[in-house]
């Protein structure tokens, strides 16, 4: 099979690579570049823990083709971890104890990220609406709307980047 | 209480790697060689092998082998060894192994597998056990009758059934004759997924040296390893099997249920890791359902609410393989009860074989299908009787000196069902309904009580190796696996209160290793914090015993004179003569170099005290622990639509002690979840071929976000059980158990239409308001 030449940044470093045309984004972030925080749940674009950040938008990486990123800057969650600790979101995660088995959980970081970049400061129903494509089955999503909604509210404090 | 640590929101140790993605779930571990397989899986349900032609996809590129059942006659079970891994002669099931390849890369295997023709005769299918009990039924196993089996399972040869277990308490037939009222019903709990985010998967390496090295997302890492072990004739010492972290579980990654099947194709290539991770299909189709439970049941009661007599049927389509189903059996046929007291009881139970993936765990495990006709009877019966439905079960809750169908008697420490309730009572029924319908909803309220035992084994321990380190700090290692509930912060804030050390100071297991871990059953039941947690205190004393015989020679006074607070070992008439405890943990070194004493390391274990096999009436020492518990809700059903709006959700159970508020409020909100789901939208559909109709998230209807209810209250009361750590019991099954009955019987209040069986889809409420 013919490779392609793809440029991409991927948490803010650049990548030169060549890959099957058929390769998914999913694939590539934890096949070729060993980012597996991203997670696999379904392959079809319905459970949201392959969820990544593209152009500042929450997408499934299980849908897109790696091809199709030419050019284009990609999130994951070890690009939203700091060096040193949690991000705010990854904290009130924690405290408001949002995270159970963690499978869905930096998928679920992500879409909330996603969401206050572009709206710091969103309603509970803007909340539900941002993460309604993101599944848990532990925690029956109450705790991970109250550990957004303490990151929009202020209580807990944002330091720099979400 | 008097609690240092326990009771507190100290963080779990564990998040902080999850939440940056950093944890290693079995997907992401990658082994030098390693192979991948894509699995064949049939086009009929239940069928005769003609052939397998597997030509043309051994010439795909990558592809290192192709495997088919041939010859393979492997025959695994803990419980009866009913299960193959991989179809022989015929399949039985839609899901079932066929054939597999073995490649490089997964999209060639994926790419080969497809090149795989296979012909077919099929035969009658059967989805549900009603079909499968019938006279005329062809034998889904031929040869059941001879299956090895534990003891308190029966099969029945030359037919279908499984596992029939019956409990006889007092005589039913002269208990309905007493009766004043008797009434019936028949209630389906169908099949449904635990789907956990994670898939189900595994990585088998047979080692050249003739061991086995596996890796599962399973809780069940022993029996994996004895089961492996027995299959293969290698002592047990020679398999080892890793469990990584875990994406959730919810029951259904037990037992063996998928590493019977990688092992088989992995030993076709010694010396390389094969690694199977399953697709969204295959992890509704090929590992383990749970419930399809029928309930039929009768009840003979007094006219003044006294219960007299229950007869239950409970009809299991237990799907192809009974080996973890048999015990849902048991467990929904004796807590058909629910939480009352029957003093006549024919309680009637049957485990059949049928064309649908095997039905073993889902959280619950048998108690929230019978207990779905048991709530729903109490408010049915209460209307019979016309007697307010608190009074009708107030009157008949288990509590001390009662006795359950089993034949044990309920003592205080089990739990208090009566003060759960009313505190629900109190929270949603206190006020008088406010509005009954409006332009365009209806409301209703909604009640049920629960009760749950673990359903264990005369064997099932668990155990703990806790090693002082130099420094004072402690390394605890257990066998039980964390799914997502938190045990590993259970684990650390037991140790901490027992032993007096901050949990900072304490640092628990991260993985499985059977290689270094302490033996345990498997992580089921909810009696991890029960029994592991009393492993955990056990282990503790003894530390604490051993620290102080060190000091006791240091000191030159008797073990029994000294006293131990977490930081120092010392004299309790002259605390000034102590040893700070780092000093002890490897002996006790003296100036000039001369140690005495031992290194504090210990091991100790917790069985189910007592656990017993059923008798000749299926009684026995089954239900050690019980918890109880009581829910309720307020709904709205939609006029136009049918939907169902959960308004409010509220739960509490008798857990003896919380051990951490945060990590508990998470179990009973998550478990409501899914009871919600159950109740609302979840059926796992199989056509009359056996064919899945909705083996995928969007079509399952898998509860989101938008399906949760705008509040949920979680309540506790803490009447101490005297087996597990500092009085507590377990909680992470008991939330889903009374939520549908809680639920239908708040349809009841809404709209005046009782409904048997779930989910209570908008259309059939659409039909009830229309019909």
């Amino acid at each position: 099979m013919k490779k392609l030449k793809l440029n991409i940044t991927v948490n803010g470093q650049k990548h030169t690579l060549k890959i099957d045309p058929n390769l998914r984004l999913l694939d590539l972030l934890r096949e070729n570049l060993h980012l597996t925080g991203t997670k696999e749940g379904c392959g079809i674009g319905e459970c949201g823990a392959c969820t990544v950040i593209l152009d500042g938008r929450a997408v499934n990486s299980c849908l897109i083709l790696a091809g199709q990123c030419e050019g284009r800057e990609i999130t994951t969650i070890e690009g939203v971890t700091p060096e040193d600790g949690l991000s705010p979101l990854q904290q009130s995660f924690l405290d408001n104890g949002a995270v159970q088995c963690g499978f869905c959980t930096p998928g679920m970081i992500l879409s909330a990220r996603a969401l206050l970049d572009h709206n710091p400061t969103p309603t509970e129903a803007e909340i539900r609406e941002a993460i309604s494509g993101n599944l848990c089955r532990c925690t029956g999503y109450t705790q991970i709307v109250e550990a957004i909604q303490a990151v929009a509210d202020g209580r807990e404090e944002q330091q720099g980047s979400l | 209480m008097g609690f240092k640590y326990i009771g507190k929101n100290i963080t779990r140790p564990d998040v902080a790697a999850k939440i940056t993605g950093r944890v290693q779930f079995l997907d992401d571990i990658k082994l030098p060689g390693m192979l991948h397989v894509a699995i064949l899986r049939p086009d009929y349900a239940h069928a005769k092998i003609i052939s397998i032609d597997t030509s043309e996809a051994e010439q795909c590129e990558g592809v290192v082998k192709v495997v088919t059942g041939e010859g393979c006659d492997l025959v695994y079970g803990d419980n009866i060894r009913d299960l193959t891994p991989i179809a022989v002669d015929k399949v039985s099931y839609i899901g079932h192994p066929v054939a597999a390849v073995i490649a490089e890369t997964l999209h060639q295997a994926r790419l080969a597998v497809k090149k795989i023709k296979v012909e077919y005769d099929p035969l009658p299918v059967y989805t549900d056990a009603r079909d499968a009990l019938k006279d005329d039924a062809v034998l889904i196993h031929e040869d059941s009758g001879e299956f090895w089996h534990l003891p308190g399972i029966e099969p029945i040869g030359g037919t279908n059934i499984a596992n029939r277990y019956t409990v006889k308490k007092g005589d039913v037939e002269k208990g309905f004759k007493k009766s004043d009222v008797v009434i019936e019903g028949e209630f389906n709990y169908p099949l449904g997924s635990c789907s956990a985010i994670e898939p189900h998967g595994a990585i088998v390496w047979f080692h050249e040296d003739s061991t086995i090295e596996a890796w599962s997302s399973s809780i069940c890492p022993f029996i994996i390893r004895e089961e492996l072990a027995r299959v293969y004739g290698l002592p047990v010492c020679d398999v080892r099997v890793h469990i990584p972290e875990l994406g959730g579980c919810f029951g259904y990654k037990s037992d063996i249920t998928v590493e019977q099947t990688i092992a088989f194709i992995a030993s076709q290539v010694t010396g390389r890791p094969v690694k199977w991770v399953a697709t969204r299909k295959e992890d509704f189709l090929s590992t383990l359902l749970g419930h399809g439970i029928r309930t039929r049941i009768k009840i003979g009661a007094k006219k003044n609410g006294k219960l007299v007599a229950l007869k239950t049927e409970i009809l299991h389509t237990t799907g192809v393989s009974a080996d973890t189903g048999v015990h849902v059996l048991i467990a929904a046929t004796h807590n058909s009860t629910g939480t009352y007291e029957y003093p006549n009881c024919y309680l009637d139970g049957y485990s059949v074989y049928t064309n649908t993936p095997p039905v073993g765990a889902f959280r619950g495990y048998g108690h929230q299908e019978s207990q779905l006709a048991m709530e729903r009877m109490m408010d049915i019966l209460a209307r019979k009787l016309e007697m307010d439905p608190f009074e009708l079960r107030e009157k008949n809750y288990l509590g001390p000196g009662k006795v359950t169908s089993l034949g044990e008697t309920v003592n205080k420490t089990n739990g208090n069902v009566k003060k759960c309730a009313r505190i629900i009572q109190d929270v949603v029924f206190s006020h008088p309904k406010e509005i009954s319908e409006d332009d365009k909803y209806y409301y209703g309220r909604g009640f049920a009580a629960m009760m749950k035992t673990p359903k264990g084994a005369p064997f099932s321990s668990k155990s703990c190796y806790l090693k002082f380190n130099v420094d004072g700090s402690v390394s605890i290692n257990m066998g039980g696996a964390e799914v997502g509930q938190g045990l590993r912060n259970v684990v650390r804030l037991v140790a901490a209160e027992a032993l007096q050390i901050d949990p900072s100071r304490i640092r628990v297991y991260t993985e499985i290793d059977t290689q270094f871990s302490p033996w345990e059953w498997q992580t089921i039941g909810s009696m991890f914090t029960t029994q592991g947690g009393k492993a955990v205190v056990r282990a503790a004393n003894k530390a604490i015993r051993k620290l102080k015989e060190t000091a006791s020679q240091v000191l030159r006074v008797g073990v029994d004179r000294l006293d131990y607070d977490g930081d120092f070992v010392f004299v309790r008439s002259d605390p000034t003569a102590r040893i700070p405890v780092p000093e002890l943990g490897r002996g006790y070194t003296y100036d000039d170099g001369q140690t005495i004493g031992e290194v504090v390391h210990t091991t100790a274990d917790a069985r189910l005290p007592r656990q017993s096999n059923p008798d000749a009436n299926g009684q026995g020492i089954m239900g050690i622990t019980y918890t109880f518990g009581a829910q309720g809700c307020e709904l709205k059903i939609d006029k136009e639509t049918g939907e169902i709006i959960i308004e409010h959700f509220a739960s509490c159970f008798d857990v003896g002690q919380v051990i951490n508020p945060i990590q508990i409020r998470g179990q009973v909100v998550g478990g409501v979840m899914m009871g919600i789901g159950a109740s609302l939208y979840e059926e796992l559909k199989f056509d009359e071929n056996g064919k899945a109709l909705n083996p995928m998230f969007r079509k399952y209807k898998f509860p989101t976000l938008k399906n949760a209810p705008k509040k949920q209250t979680v309540e506790f009361v803490e009447t101490p059980g005297e087996i597990g750590p500092f009085g507590a019991r377990g909680i992470g099954e008991h939330p889903l158990v009374a939520v549908a009955p809680a639920i239908l019987n708040g349809i009841y209040d809404a709209i005046g239409v009782d409904f048997y069986e779930i989910p209570v889809t908008p259309e059939r409420i659409m039909e009830a308001i229309k019909g």
